[in-house]
């Protein structure tokens, strides 16, 4: 998927200094948000057994988000001292 | 002290220092946003609170040592408290030296923990007879700090005017759950609301989102250039008091001091001031801002270890921007610390050192090493493979997890309308140290204020 939501319009915004692309955003936060609670509804109820699933879930989450949205930042390598 | 325990502490302080090598680097990361909800976390999770402790000292040198590293890669602060040193790191990499830059950032960290600490412990010790005295008034000193705090900032006005009303909204949310039987009567949600304002200015954005006027009207950008320097590798073993200069070595290490000392007031306050301090003495431009950027990142680190530390040992409240910040779990997280039992009351003075030495060695050698080699190749990792749109998502899942294990689906409608305050209160200018104030502070001034009509 990395290659098939690259962004080449100008339709990212900013948001706590540095920029996202609206979809890619509401993505990433159902996504996180799904697998957090989920995992701590399905944890055996015996503390602190669904914090920690919780938390595995978050980790879930984020590494999936990661993987399927690229960053919106671009790169340029110059010889020292070029501004 | 037994072995399973220092190895406990040593695997925290390696988990702390990694994780946090990786979230110091990533753009726009605040503090307070990033540590706070981690060792909320493991505190709930029951571990011993040493180890938590190890491992918060661990995440914070690490952090600190990295997050001015986008700095000078790429210009871009890694966090809040990175800020000000963007100006003289620019002046640096124009120069072609960001890689010179790096070291002499690192170098200063570095000196900042090895002043702090040592320091912290001592100053600690020395307002400990006076921690009665304080403790009994913990009520009115926090009310005091809320108003302090709102006097020192930037828009000092509206701050105050602030006090009242949020406190009104956090009682009045706590009397609602309590009315509902969500939460029992007496127990004050604290975490949740803690993380709401928090990520405040987030919920605001993403409220706005949702309106269509409001979305139309944003302003959209392509993507981010990041220029980065062909790589040059560090080569030999680093060594701080070889890279910094005598002269930047003696000022790291006064501005430290005064770091340490100052922990009452705004890490980020100070760090401006000294920052044109020092550079209005010295001429030319890559000296100056090698010695301005060195000492600056000594002194974060250092206001950053004595503002956990201090009130910490000697007091247990949180008294200072980083404790009431960051640090704050260590102080306040119901139902295992609160302000009556929590890390003050549990560890002994050996504890302390004993969490702080191992939690200090860690970091710096892991990170100071990698850092000084590998700062180039890290960030660039970070950058190409860590979007902005996962770590909202991961700190958004945090917040609704803790929201609803706090106080249920209410709950999390009432952390909503929490940071859709807060967030308005920071885009009007309120800092987060007058709003985490006064969330303390709320049950105090709500009852007086009821007990004058």
């Amino acid at each position: 998927m990395r290659e098939k939501n690259q962004v080449t319009k100008e339709d990212n915004i900013e948001v706590w200094a540095d920029l996202v692309n609206i979809r890619h955003l509401v993505f990433a936060l159902v996504l996180t948000s799904a697998f957090t609670l989920g995992a701590y509804f399905i944890a055996p109820n015996e503390e602190p057994k669904p914090l920690y699933f919780g938390l595995i879930g978050s980790l879930i989450g984020f590494i999936i988000s990661s993987m399927v949205i690229k960053p919106k930042r671009k790169f340029k390598t110059v010889e020292n001292g070029e501004a | 002290m037994d072995i399973a325990l220092i190895i406990q502490m040593i695997i925290a302080a390696v988990a702390g220092t990694f994780i946090y090598t990786i979230i110091g680097i990533a753009p726009g990361t605040d503090e307070t946003a990033v540590l706070a909800p981690v060792t909320l976390v493991l505190v709930l999770t029951g571990l011993e609170p040493i180890v938590i402790l190890t491992f918060f000292i661990a995440a914070i040198i690490a952090k600190k040592l990295t997050d001015s590293i986008p700095v000078a890669v790429a210009g871009i602060p890694g966090g809040v408290m990175a800020a000000p040193m963007v100006e003289h790191a620019l002046v640096l990499k124009k120069h072609g030296k960001s890689d010179l830059s790096i070291r002499k950032m690192a170098s200063g960290s570095v000196i900042g923990t090895i002043v702090a600490v040592p320091l912290s412990l001592l100053l600690a010790n020395a307002l400990i007879p006076f921690s009665d005295v304080i403790q009994t008034y913990t009520n009115q000193i926090l009310f005091g700090g809320a108003i302090i705090l709102a006097l020192m900032s930037r828009n000092r006005w509206i701050a105050l005017a602030s006090i009242v009303p949020f406190a009104i909204l956090i009682q009045g949310l706590r009397y609602l759950y309590w009315g509902v039987g969500v939460v029992p009567e007496g127990t004050n949600v604290f975490i949740s609301f803690f993380l709401g304002i928090t990520i405040g200015p987030v919920i605001l954005t993403l409220f706005e989102l949702l309106n269509k006027d409001k979305r139309k009207a944003m302003n959209r950008y392509g993507t981010k250039t990041i220029t980065l320097n062909k790589d040059n590798r560090y080569k030999g073993i680093p060594n701080p008091f070889k890279i910094l200069t005598k002269q930047e070595l003696s000022i790291s290490t006064l501005s430290s001091f005064f770091g340490s000392i100052l922990f009452i007031l705004s890490p980020v306050g100070i760090t401006i001031l000294l920052g044109e301090l020092v550079s209005s003495r010295v001429k030319d431009p890559v000296k100056k801002s090698s010695l301005a950027i060195s000492s600056m990142d000594a002194l974060t680190n250092a206001s950053y270890i004595a503002g956990t530390l201090i009130p910490l040992i000697a007091l247990g409240i949180p008294l200072s921007p980083v404790a009431i910040g960051p640090a704050n779990a260590l102080f306040n997280a119901p139902p295992v610390f609160t302000l009556e039992h929590n890390m003050h009351h549990i560890l002994s003075n050996a504890d302390f050192v004993w969490a702080v030495a191992i939690g200090a060695i860690v970091a710096i050698v892991i990170t100071y090493f990698i850092i000084v080699k590998y700062a180039q190749q890290i960030c660039t990792f970070v950058f190409k493979w860590v979007p902005h749109e996962a770590m909202l998502g991961l700190f958004f899942g945090l917040v609704l997890l803790l929201a609803y294990m706090d106080g249920g689906l209410v709950n999390i409608g009432g952390v909503l309308l929490i940071g859709l305050v807060a967030g308005f209160m920071h885009r009007l200018g309120i800092n987060y140290g007058v709003q985490f104030m006064v969330l303390y502070a709320a049950p105090w001034i709500v009852t007086q204020l009821a007990s004058l009509s």
